[in-house]
């Protein structure tokens, strides 16, 4: 079998965010959705809430706070002031600013007798969710749907609540809503220069648009790819899409001229096929279309039937534009196609200019193990609370990157309409918004990418464009926080594993070019100890290419501890048909700034295994958690960067290098680091690397697995029919793959069995919650384990998932041994009152049967276990809440259990890295690589400046001038058109002739009814007095 | 008087059976017309009702001061409308592939193999267009239009339906996110590319 099997969804992205206040937060069952709270809760330092017992007017209340303040002798305190209505009125509580000695002052004020109370100033934030029943988390509704699940694409039904915005009248934390996105952005002041959108044609790939919507004026076209023999829209979805884009009334879009291409491509149940979008794009390709919206998206991101098609699309210089995803605020959730290097991947903003809580983020998860991530989204825009076309001709609020996205398509078709054609390239557009948009204080680059969008100069920008290539990013910092987040939180050092930058090139000399050649210029006289090695793509296409930059440190710097700079010169060459038939270059200046550091102690380095993690696209690897059943996809990547960023930075408060290994382990120095985190491992493992690994541990290298359910036959129940493919999909391991982690323990003799468990339990006074996870199936006499009780959910799942119900006492818990601390060569003991040449030279194994709780967005994170499992590795010290916790009696074999076994038929071969493509086991060790690094070619530079950011000055919105074309006639393009024979003089439209038809068809039923009256005039009164004749004979 | 007459001309049985004949007739055509357009292709677009041209050799060789049509996409190569595929280095100002350069080829089924499947977009183009597949494109063109298909009835001419023909589409997936072939997955043959199993 060749297909890679994957599931393909799209999802539209519509989130509703309305902040509604409506009861009933329970799940039962019977409303087909709840409003479900979120608090997220700060305590705002030195400032204190001050409760009288009574209500006293503003001035009573400061004497009264006054003279308790200097009792206890503190003059440095402050009433914040609250500038509202009730300020004139008693009131019966004040906030006051502590600058020092906050206890004294606190006890001083407790103390005076109007004080009923003091407590700590909370910045409380509520927002309020739409939760579908289908989504429930809570264990009533608990297994009911793995069979049923139908896809992610089913979430945008129930997320879709049509909530008009002036239907509710509760609190509004964001600031006001401004009546008009379009004012917000300053589009009015291109619409009085005459730049209205005209002549620009936009694609929207949607639920379709209805002909008779009061909003538009130019629907060109409309196209059905469905066979749903409608054209109309039914979801309003598209209608929204459309009118943020070019609505005329009301609630008004960007570009109110521009000619627009209605692409149906969903079915009113949000279904849709990659095949409707091959046959839909190859048409858009066909009509010339400017400007494609794809406000639609999902994470399979190897659908290259797709993928190529969206390359053919730019290179065929139309614009792609598409929203980034609705599955923040998690990393690593970016959706195809926004996360292609050519298109404009847009995110969310609210109108406060904080990234949106729903917005996709974290880098694209193309590139890994091996590499690293580019930078995605290219921009973020306005997307929460917005007001466009509603199905009824209304206008509604929205929020989501579906509306983000149509922003900015809406913006580009607008700007394009005032400036000339031949500067209208997908890569000289997504210059300009990129170039030009405004950063955001705060987010980093993966969050909000170049920053937010600004009409104005970016339509400056495009007027004076010159073709030229840039990058993104366009410097590289190392030492920036928060922007260049996450490389700022971790410096360089001699040994480490390199730290890549994936630089994105975006070409506007061409469709292709390629990078002729590379330098590296170390600036004297510390950059000479940083090493550069680099790789790029072959054929820089369409308009995009990547860069790839690996750095290290040389070891002449193994004890450097500061700042290195240099920068690198990168050529592109492009043929240029339009630019005198000529081959253009351009060098491109990237900076670089880095911090090195000596080379840190061993026990402080760690190693995340990335190698040996399998994930969506590719094939059907199952989430850890199998109550996650709304989404079974384990897609977030499991890197350190993306769901595992939460971890990662525990990891780095306490002072841990945490490397990421994106090779085999046999390309590793081991004996450079302290602890391998194996966690949620999906593939197999080399022999030559279970043999290092035992040679590692032997000499200190010291092992922390944090495992996951694996259960054959359960996996064969969690297979579920996918409607896109028309698929069974079988899972091709559990949330890991234990028997190959089986493989690797046997050296210790460790195994973790089949069953799966899950609960709530307590562990060294932490909660904890058991997520679908394995248990440990047999372990050595000397090891020590901690026992839990748990729920046998593999057998709860396999007998028909009857719900636990909240009634968890009447479940059956089991004792099960879920951690084991071992060392290796000896008695398992505590070392800490030892000196460290006491302590045993091979390395401790820290096993744990789950690994949902490290990942963001758990409920009850373990990362405190993570960290007493280090403490453990590395020092050798049990802490005392696992010491406490550990079990008397050490017999794993309390419930009985088997080894896990490999899935008859099982297909990983197809997606792992290690077994070969034909079953037949595992290939040969692949060659470990050697990039060559640059040539340095040092420089004497200056220190750089305090940031490295390229500024770009915004424009004045009212120093911009109308454009030569005024508007009028569109310019011809300046390229050859693109197969379609020259446009012909267009028939004044389609509406026109169908005018003359229906008054050509009143005209021939008016003639039919005369002709049969004067028939009837004349002869029927003949035939009346025949009747007539006949009957009197 | 001159209207009495014109009123009694058109009570004349003969005359009113006339109009009323041809406005029955006109009726039923123009019912019977949206009718097919409603059931057969569902698509509110403004048809130009453009004949498909079959371009000669001679219009494929008019060169010299003609502009042409090329396909802009292409990574290295490009292809005209003449048929002429060339590196992109290879193209003159007007559009075309200069036909001197040494890696211009015209006809070129280079990549293709025997069902008319290419590896490479610009070669499936320009084999297409050769005049002697012209024969096997009347099927083509024949097979498409009994599709209910928006997109042929945009197409004008040979180089139009070649270009659109190669392009991946519907008929090129298995499984919807896979290739049916991922290596010959450009064809402009009257069936569809044969599945290819790999190992």
């Amino acid at each position: 079998m060749g297909s890679t099997h994957c599931i393909k969804f799209f999802t539209l992205y519509l989130l509703l965010k309305n902040i509604t206040c409506t009861q009933g937060n329970s799940c039962n069952g019977t409303a087909s959705e709840r409003i479900e709270y979120e608090y997220t809760t700060d305590i705002v330092r030195s400032e204190y809430i001050i409760t009288f017992t009574g209500y006293y007017m503003k001035a009573s209340r400061e004497n009264y706070v006054s003279a308790a303040l200097k009792n206890a002798g503190i003059k440095n305190w402050t009433m914040v002031t609250r500038e509202n209505r009730a300020k004139d009125l008693p009131s019966d509580f004040e906030v006051i600013t502590l600058n020092d000695n906050h206890k004294a002052a606190l006890d001083a004020l407790r103390d005076h007798p109007a004080v009923r109370r003091v407590t700590a100033q909370r910045q409380v934030q509520r927002t309020i969710k739409y939760i579908n029943e289908d989504d429930c988390q809570s264990p009533e509704c608990l297994y009911a749907g793995w069979r049923q699940f139908r896809r992610r694409s089913r979430v945008l039904n129930s997320l879709r609540k049509p909530h008009e915005n002036d239907g509710y009248s509760s609190r509004k934390l964001l600031r006001t809503v401004p009546r008009q996105i379009t004012s917000v952005l300053k589009a009015d002041v291109l619409w009085s220069l005459g730049v209205t959108g005209e002549g620009i044609k936009v694609a929207v790939f949607d639920t379709g648009l209805s002909r008779n919507h009061p909003h538009f004026g130019h629907i060109r076209e409309r196209t059905d790819w469905t066979g749903e023999k409608t054209l109309d829209d039914a979801l309003g979805h598209g209608t929204f899409v459309a009118g943020v884009i070019a609505s005329k009334a009301d609630c008004l879009g960007f570009a109110p001229d521009a000619e627009l291409h209605i692409f149906r491509v969903f079915t009113d149940n949000q279904v849709s096929y990659t095949s409707w979008f091959l046959d839909a794009f190859n048409y858009a390709i066909m009509k010339k279309i400017d400007v494609l919206n794809l406000s639609i998206g999902g994470p399979d991101f190897m659908d290259h039937p797709f993928v190529d098609k969206v390359w053919e699309l730019t290179a065929n210089k139309v614009i792609m534009v598409s929203a980034i995803g609705n599955d923040g605020p998690l990393y690593g959730t970016l959706n195809n196609p926004a996360d292609q290097m050519d298109v404009i991947g847009v995110g969310g903003i609210g109108f406060d200019d904080r990234i949106a809580k729903f917005s996709s983020r974290g880098m694209t998860t193309w590139e890994l193990p091996h590499g690293y991530g580019r930078m995605k989204p290219d921009i973020v825009t306005y997307g929460s609370g917005v007001r466009g076309s509603s199905l009824n001709g209304g206008c509604r609020s929205l929020s989501g990157t579906s509306v983000a996205s149509p922003v900015v398509a809406g913006a580009i078709a607008l700007l394009a309409s005032g400036v000339p054609r031949q500067n209208l390239t997908p890569a000289a557009v997504k210059q300009a918004l990129c170039i030009t948009a405004r950063r955001l204080q705060g987010p980093n680059m993966f969050e909000q990418g170049h920053g937010k969008l600004d009409l104005i100069s970016a339509y400056q920008f495009l007027r004076e464009y010159e073709p030229q290539a840039s990058l993104s990013p366009p410097y590289i910092d190392l030492t920036e926080c928060q922007y260049m987040w996450p490389y700022c939180t971790q410096p360089l050092y001699y040994s480490g594993q390199p730290t890549i930058a994936n630089i994105t090139i975006i070409n506007g000399l061409g469709v292709a070019g390629n990078v002729k050649h590379v330098t590296w210029h170390p600036h004297l006289p510390n950059g000479l100890i940083l090493s550069v090695s680099m790789e790029h793509i072959d054929i820089i296409w369409p308009y995009s290419g990547w860069l790839a930059l690996r750095f290290s440190v040389l070891e002449s710097g193994a004890d450097f501890d500061g700042i290195v700079e240099g920068h690198i010169n990168v050529t592109v060459e492009s043929f240029d048909v339009s630019f005198r038939q000529k081959t253009r270059n351009m060098t491109l200046m990237l900076p670089i700034r880095a911090r090195v550091i000596p080379v840190p102690l061993r026990s402080r380095r760690l190693l995340w295994d990335q190698f040996h993690s399998l994930r969506y696209p590719g094939g059907y690897f199952p989430r850890d958690d199998l109550r996650a059943k709304h989404d079974p996809l384990d897609w977030h990547a499991d890197h350190i960067h993306t769901n595992f960023r939460d971890m990662y930075l525990r990891l780095r408060e306490h002072g841990y290098y945490v490397e990421v290994m994106g090779s085999p382990l046999t390309c590793i120095n081991t004996s450079l680091y302290g602890a391998l985190l194996l966690v949620d491992p999906e593939d197999e493992y080399f022999p030559e690397e279970m043999a290092a690994l035992k040679k590692a541990v032997d000499s200190g290298l010291s092992l922390i697995v944090f495992a996951d359910w694996y259960n054959a036959s359960l996996l064969r129940h969690v297979k579920f029919y996918d409607e896109n493919t028309r698929q069974w999909w079988i899972p091709e391991t559990g949330g890991a793959n234990i028997p190959a982690l089986n493989d690797l323990l046997s050296i210790f003799q460790v195994a973790l069995g089949d069953r799966v468990f899950e609960g709530t339990f307590t562990l060294g006074g932490h909660t904890m919650y058991y997520a679908s996870g394995t248990h440990i199936h047999s372990f050595p006499e000397h090891g020590v384990l901690v026992n839990a009780q748990l729920v046998d959910q593999g057998q709860q799942i396999m007998s028909g998932g009857k719900p636990s119900g909240n009634a968890k006492s009447n479940l059956p818990t089991v004792d099960v041994p879920i951690l084991g601390l071992l060392q290796t060569d000896g008695e398992t003991k505590d070392y800490s009152n030892d000196t460290m040449d006491k302590l045993p030279k091979a390395g401790r194994l820290v096993v744990y049967g789950d690994s949902s709780c490290l990942e963001s967005g758990a409920g009850r994170p373990c990362h405190w276990l993570l960290l007493a499992a280090l403490q453990y590795a590395l020092g050798g010290h049990v802490p005392t809440s696992l010491k406490e916790a550990a079990s008397k009696h050490r017999d794993v074999h309390i419930i009985p259990s088997e080894l896990p076994q490999r899935a008859e038929g099982g297909r990983l071969h197809a997606y792992s890295r290690v077994l070969a493509a034909d079953g037949s086991g595992p290939r040969p060790i692949p060659e470990c690589e050697d990039i060559s690094p640059l040539v340095a070619s040092p420089v004497q530079a200056p220190p750089a400046a305090r940031t490295l950011a390229p500024r770009h000055h915004p424009t004045d919105p009212r120093s911009i001038g109308a454009p030569e074309t005024e508007g009028t006639e569109p310019a011809p393009r300046a390229w050859r058109g693109a197969g379609v024979a020259p446009a012909k003089q267009r028939s004044d439209s389609e509406e026109h002739s169908s005018y003359s038809n229906r008054a050509l068809m009143f005209i021939a039923i008016s003639a039919i009814i005369y002709c049969t009256v004067i028939f009837w005039k004349r002869y029927g009164r003949k035939m009346k007095r025949r009747k007539l004749i006949s009957l009197a004979t | 008087m001159f209207y009495a007459a014109l009123l009694r001309f058109i009570r004349r049985p003969l005359v009113l059976g006339i109009i009323f004949a041809s406005s029955l007739t006109y009726c039923i055509v123009s019912f019977l017309k949206e009718g097919t357009n409603k059931s057969m292709i569902y698509q509110d677009v403004s048809m130009q009702h453009k004949p498909f041209v079959w371009r000669t050799l001679q219009e494929h060789n008019e060169t010299v001061d003609i502009e042409c049509r090329n396909s802009v996409q292409g990574r290295a190569l490009i292809v005209d409308d003449r048929g002429y595929v060339c590196e992109r280095t290879g193209i003159g100002k007007n559009g075309c592939c200069i036909i001197e350069a040494e890696d211009t080829s015209r006809y070129s089924c280079q990549s293709c193999n025997e069902d008319h499947c290419c590896i490479i977009y610009e070669y499936c183009v320009s084999c297409c267009l050769d005049p002697k597949q012209r024969n096997m494109l009347q099927v083509v063109l024949s097979k498409l239009t009994v599709e209910e298909h928006v997109l042929v009835h945009s197409l004008a001419d040979d180089y139009e339906l070649c270009l659109t023909k190669c392009r991946t589409s519907s008929h090129s997936v298995l499984h919807e996110n896979s290739y049916k072939d991922p290596g010959h997955k450009h064809c402009f043959g009257s069936t569809p590319a044969e599945t290819k199993m790999e190992s």
